[in-house]
């Protein structure tokens, strides 16, 4: 189990391996887009991995990235009807992130470093680890700018109406994206080259 | 490295291609009614919303029949009752956001005067900036809003950036969304476009 666990934090995607930042700028304005994309994010990864990992050995390398494309868009199509279908409420939510989530580094990137080269079982785990990885730090993000931002969490206000009355204001910075790459550069200024 | 030959090359990604196509096809094709079906309710449950009655998607279907009845056959205008008792128009709105459609419904009272209530829903709208015109905090400032100023003449309700200086008065205007510029001016545009004077005043 161990040998998983390095996309949570030594080998985080997006501290370490700086993959999926456009995504995590977009999405991390509030707490609830911020889970819903890291959860989506996970299963196409995982899922991917798993079927890309599969086909491995057939799969000419002269094509191999319109292979992969072709993959994770085939399964974030598929999921997108289902959810329509079934889940209505979650796709409403999802709608934006449909397009992103076929376009985050991280999936072509797991695809091309690990999938390629490991059995089927590793390589789901890996798509979830760095799912997870990746989920890690936009609820971290999405918890300082949606409190700092507009005073909520999770669309439920936090800060009390006194302190709003006492001349507290929300900052208006933290909901615009370039605060998010601030914020993601003091992470990674944190976390510093520790392997932890 | 294994060698593929480009005829193995050719046929690999044609029957790659060839076997997604009819799958997605097939689901799309075989979840399509399911599909329509839930974005008929919330259409329904949009121009309940904008009336003022908190009704479950689920419910929206029986719920309008008992509340709402077209003026029109395109789905643009409907006679409805408000959660206060009175009666009201809905008005379908399209227009523009920043990424893609948004688009909603108004009611306006049966004087043609005043406007009841609105929700918005939007294609692609950014979360936590532009996806703001669907919450609660920003439909609610709608709410008892003319759409004729002191002289009478007709101006719809208006979009913009609070604390800015303009001829147009409190009652006929509401707060834009700070860091969201580009929507809130979307629904400024929708709201003009959208709803005439000749329309509120036909049907009574």
């Amino acid at each position: 189990m161990k040998k998983y666990l390095g996309p949570l934090s030594k080998d985080n995607p997006i501290l370490v391996q700086t993959l999926g930042v456009c995504s995590a700028l977009a999405v991390t304005a509030q707490l609830k887009p911020a889970v819903v994309m890291a959860l989506s994010v996970t299963v196409v990864c995982a899922c991917s991995n798993f079927i890309i990992s599969l086909m491995r050995n057939t799969i000419p390398p002269r094509i191999r990235i319109i292979v992969q494309l072709l993959v994770v868009s085939f399964f974030v199509i598929l999921v997108d009807l289902l959810l329509q279908s079934y889940l209505y409420d979650v796709s409403k939510m999802l709608s934006v992130f449909v397009g992103l989530i076929i376009t985050n580094c991280i999936i072509m990137g797991r695809l091309e470093a690990f999938a390629l080269s490991h059995k089927p079982f590793p390589s789901f785990m890996d798509g979830v680890m760095n799912g997870l990885g990746y989920g890690l730090v936009l609820v971290v993000v999405a918890f300082f700018r949606e409190l700092l931002g507009s005073g909520t969490l999770w669309n439920h206000q936090v800060v009390p109406d006194s302190w709003y009355a006492a001349g507290y204001l929300n900052n208006g910075l933290m909901i615009l994206p370039p605060m998010a790459l601030i914020l993601i550069g003091v992470i990674i200024w944190a976390k510093g080259p520790r392997a932890v | 490295m294994k060698k593929f030959s480009n005829t193995y090359i050719f046929l690999y990604i044609t029957a790659l291609v060839v076997v997604i196509a009819v799958v997605l096809t097939l689901v799309s094709t075989g979840l399509k009614p399911r599909r329509d079906r839930n974005r008929q309710a919330e259409t329904y449950q949009q121009i309940l919303r904008a009336a003022g009655h908190d009704i479950d998607r689920s419910k929206a279907v029986a719920a309008f029949a008992n509340l709402a009845e077209p003026l029109t056959d395109d789905g643009q205008q409907y006679r409805v009752i408000c959660a206060d008792g009175s009666k009201g128009t809905a008005i379908r709105l399209d227009g523009k956001g920043l990424w893609g459609p948004i688009w909603g419904y108004a009611v306006v009272s049966e004087d043609g005067q005043t406007l009841k209530g609105v929700a918005f829903d939007h294609k692609s709208e950014t979360p936590g900036l532009g996806a703001k015109i669907t919450e609660k905090a920003f439909l609610k400032a709608f709410e008892g809003k003319k759409l004729y100023d002191k002289d009478g003449n007709f101006v719809s309700v208006r979009v913009l950036k609070a604390g800015t200086a303009s001829e147009i008065a409190k009652e006929n205007r509401v707060d834009a969304i700070s860091g969201a510029t580009l929507t809130s001016k979307g629904v400024d545009e929708m709201m003009q476009s959208s709803i005439h004077s000749s329309q509120i005043t036909n049907h009574h």
